[in-house]
């Protein structure tokens, strides 16, 4: 279906090749999911595939790249879309029209085929990708998930034999993921297009791959068997890829075979380990409950509704909690739960209509400056021209020293002087959370910071919190991810349809399965390892290998 | 309703979201014409009456009328405010003294400073002109898909490159307005002092960078997504999508009466230098009543 052999390519405006000497096939109907670090080149080996990087200027490019046997390397954009569909990260940025059945339709329409075959074509690849009966419906009324099937529907119209996507699951929940990838897995095996999916996240991917190939600084350094990948990256944990929590269990055990199957993982542990009594271990544990873990109260909310204007439901119904000092609470739930209308709340960003949040005492609304806040889109709040002037930004008491400590911190050293926006994903995502920190916040919230981070990013910014809760802060956050929410928070609320399901201490929260089905959550899966190991219910390596000798 | 859907064009299948992208740009373009040529008062007041009318009758909603409203009086308010103290034609009536000559220094520096009538009036006509321009262009902008004006222009052949870059601009302007929103909102955030948390004003000279960036990446993957659906492959004949001929009707006698228009002004303003014929006289007399 698709060879690439010795392809390498380097940009007019850059010195060094982007992608260097990759070569790569794929079969009809097969699926392969690409991982690496943000900046490997996997971008560029999209549009390479597409056809854009003969439109890029005189970029110099060799090798080549074969499409059902054709040598396609100097092909037009538009003809190899014929045969490869893209769909990108952000549904909105690749949507056109203004109704579902003219966005979906639009490839047919420049193929210039009778409305009535388009029409006909659309019903059927809207039934494709669960949307069929949506064709009047307009593009902005559709949910995220939604729109992102509805990116797919307008590349599958045109029967690609190649499907590629790059990070669309990246902003979709858990459940959302799971949904999106059984739609795929359906398509491959009933259309049998193959599929090239670029995604960090291979611990939520890995069973829907059986080939992963992982890039690094513009090369492949390992095409195989997802299953065989684990040993191959043992000793390349710095290529980005976000292994599943049972291979890094097996690394934390130094058990034989790295795998995710976990019955496999119990037979090994079984016979290779011990299990320690379980009252020595509990001591060990974390705290269980929230009132022993920090007992000064930051912030106080008490019967927080909020109801939108023209709404009939409230958003969210007579919340109360507390955030204690030096805490990190984790806030979780569905989409469309009340999450970021509460991060709004506490933000200042949304009025209180009822109730009252006091923050030190004081009405939320007099205690803004205590409150750093750190949206979803991060790109959106970098406003300077270099990383230095990006966390002095109206913020005349950071002394050059505690700057100097602070650009250390954030591992951004180097980068003091660049243009943030021109940055990596993750170190612009460092740099905002730089900006918030450099102004001490008492509270910090984060709303889903971790979107579309690679595994290396993901340990920096979780350093980044555990020094700030060290040093007394306190951090509220909002995340889908149950790994994530497991390994730093002290404990999580969960809501939903407006209201608090739970507030519990993580392990309590995360081990408890009917609750996170409830709140659209996915189970680690080492609660079920733990569950035959007849441990109690443990959703960290960390508190497996308290029972695990 | 949020910014973002303030600025999105409307799904809903009423006349004027049905009308073919060729009628709406042909009529915006005529009437752009119409509101230069005419100078009386009266008439541009008539227009800007008629472009109230198809609002009314597309049936824009009360959001969007309310935001449409605030641009036209705060329109209609700074060029009559700044003509009438600006105005520097003669002759000029005083209405008012706000600074007298005799003033000491503030009056001896402007040499003093009025409301004039004629630059009420002049204020009035410039106001009344971008005020009609503004209504009938947000008109277009919140009925149209983006592929309907595409389609039209494709169909007078321009390149599609640019036609692309053309209807991008319109593709991008709801979610630019909700990214300016989420800019304001992070500088809000990012604000050392308790009132820069709620104000708005004081953050707008820094919003144009992080958009600048968001929209270029925007528009690459846009492109990108088109280009790979084959876009620039497809013919402009394929393309094109039926005009009725009651619009090409509509459009023809539209342009007919702009030229009439225009041609009787051309008459009027050539009789005034000199070249007058006495069959115009009508001609003469209908542009100084109503043009």
């Amino acid at each position: 279906m698709l060879k690439i052999e010795g392809f390498s390519y380097r940009y007019q405006s850059r010195n060094c090749f982007t992608l260097k000497n990759i070569n790569l096939q794929l079969k009809p109907g097969e699926m392969l999911l690409l991982a690496g670090r943000s900046g490997c080149g996997k971008s560029t080996l999209i549009k390479a595939i597409s056809g854009l990087l003969g439109s890029e200027g005189a970029g110099e490019l060799q090798g080549s790249i074969y499409l059902q046997n054709e040598n396609i390397t100097n092909w037009a954009p538009e003809k190899i879309g014929q045969l490869v569909g893209t769909v990108y990260q952000s549904p909105d940025d690749q949507l056109f029209a203004m109704t579902v059945a003219d966005e979906v339709g639009f490839a047919l329409e420049n193929q210039g085929l009778e409305p009535q075959v388009i029409a006909r074509e659309v019903s059927d690849t809207l039934a494709l990708v669960g949307l069929a009966g949506f064709e009047d419906y307009s593009i902005h009324k559709l949910s995220g998930g939604q729109r992102q099937r509805l990116a797919l529907a307008s590349i599958l119209i045109t029967k690609p034999r190649l499907l590629i996507l790059d990070e669309p699951v990246s902003q979709m929940n858990p459940q959302g993921v799971q949904s999106f990838l059984q739609l795929l897995l359906r398509l491959n095996k009933e259309e049998k297009i193959a599929i090239l999916m670029i995604e960090h996240r291979v611990n939520e991917l890995y069973n829907y791959f059986t080939r992963l190939a992982v890039m690094d600084e513009g090369q492949i350094i390992y095409d195989g068997s997802m299953a065989e990948a684990w040993y191959a990256l043992t000793a390349r944990q710095d290529v980005g890829v976000r292994e599943p929590q049972n291979v890094k269990l097996c690394r934390a055990l130094g058990l034989p075979r790295l795998t995710t199957d976990g019955v496999q993982i119990v037979t090994m542990i079984k016979e290779q380990h011990q299990i320690v009594g379980e009252i020595k271990a509990r001591a060990n544990r974390k705290a269980l409950a929230p009132a022993m873990l920090q007992e000064e109260v930051l912030l106080k909310a008490d019967s927080v509704t909020f109801t939108y204007p023209g709404s009939k439901e409230p958003t969210l119904k007579f919340l109360s909690f507390e955030l204690h000092r030096g805490e990190i609470v984790g806030l979780m739930g569905f989409n469309g739960a009340g999450k970021s209308t509460l991060m709004n709340l506490l933000g200042g960003l949304t009025k209180l209509q009822q109730g009252s949040i006091t923050l030190d005492c004081l009405p939320i609304a007099k205690a803004l400056g205590k409150i750093g806040y750190l949206r979803q889109e991060p790109d959106l709040m970098l406003l300077a021209d270099t990383v230095r002037e990006e966390l002095c930004w109206k913020n005349s008491a950071l002394g050059e020293a505690e700057l100097q400590a602070l650009l250390s911190k954030l591992n951004l050293q180097q980068y003091e002087h660049d243009f943030p926006l021109a940055l990596s994903k993750g170190q612009r995502l460092r740099v905002v959370l730089g900006a918030m920190l450099a102004k001490k916040p008492e509270l910090l919230l984060l709303d889903e910071p971790t979107t579309g981070q690679d595994e290396q990013s993901l340990q920096e910014i979780k350093q980044l919190l555990v020094d700030y809760k060290e040093q007394g802060g306190t951090v509220f956050i909002c995340t889908h991810d149950v790994e994530l929410a497991a390994e730093v928070t002290d404990r999580i609320i969960v809501l939903r349809q407006g209201e608090i399901i739970a507030d519990a201490v993580a392990n309590r929260v995360l081990s408890d399965v009917t609750l996170l089905e409830e709140g659209g959550l996915t189970p680690s899966s080492l609660l079920e390892i733990a569950g035959e190991l007849k441990l109690p219910p443990c959703v960290t390596i960390e508190e497996v290998q308290q029972y695990v000798r | 309703m949020s910014v973002r859907q303030l600025w999105e064009g409307a799904d809903k299948k009423g006349w004027a979201e049905e009308l073919n992208g060729r009628t709406k740009l042909i009529m915006l373009f005529l009437f752009a014409i119409l509101t230069i040529t005419v100078d009386n008062p009266r008439t541009l007041f008539l227009l800007f009456s008629v472009t109230l009318l198809l609002h009314v009758a597309a049936g824009t909603s009360i959001y969007k009328w309310r935001v449409l409203a605030i641009l036209l009086l705060l329109g209609l308010w700074g060029s009559m405010f700044s003509q009438a103290l600006f105005f520097a034609q003669t002759p000029r009536t005083p209405l008012l003294t706000i600074i007298s000559p005799e003033c000491p220094y503030l009056g001896q520096l402007t040499g003093g400073l009025y409301v004039y009538r004629e630059g009420i009036l002049y204020g009035a006509v410039q106001g009344l002109r971008s005020a009609s321009m503004l209504a009938l262009g947000l008109l277009v902008c919140w009925t149209s898909d983006p592929r309907q004006l595409l389609q039209a222009l494709l169909s007078w052949r321009l390149s599609p490159q640019i036609a692309f870059m053309l209807v991008t601009a319109i593709r991008f302007l709801p979610v630019m307005a909700a990214e300016t929103g989420e800019v304001i909102t992070a500088l809000q955030l990012r604000s050392d002092s308790q009132k820069g948390r709620s104000a708005v004003l004081q953050h707008l000279p820094y919003i144009c960078k992080p958009l600048l960036a968001r929209c270029l990446r925007r528009a690459q993957t846009l492109a990108l997504s088109v280009v790979s659906r084959g876009f620039f492959l497809a013919s402009v004949g394929q393309r094109r999508e039926e005009w009725l001929l009651r619009e090409k009707l509509c459009c023809l006698v539209f342009l007919g009466f702009t030229v009439a228009v225009v041609a009787s002004k051309i008459i009027y303003l050539l009789s005034e230098q000199g070249l007058y014929f006495g069959f115009f006289r009508i001609i003469y007399d209908w542009t100084v009543l109503y043009l």
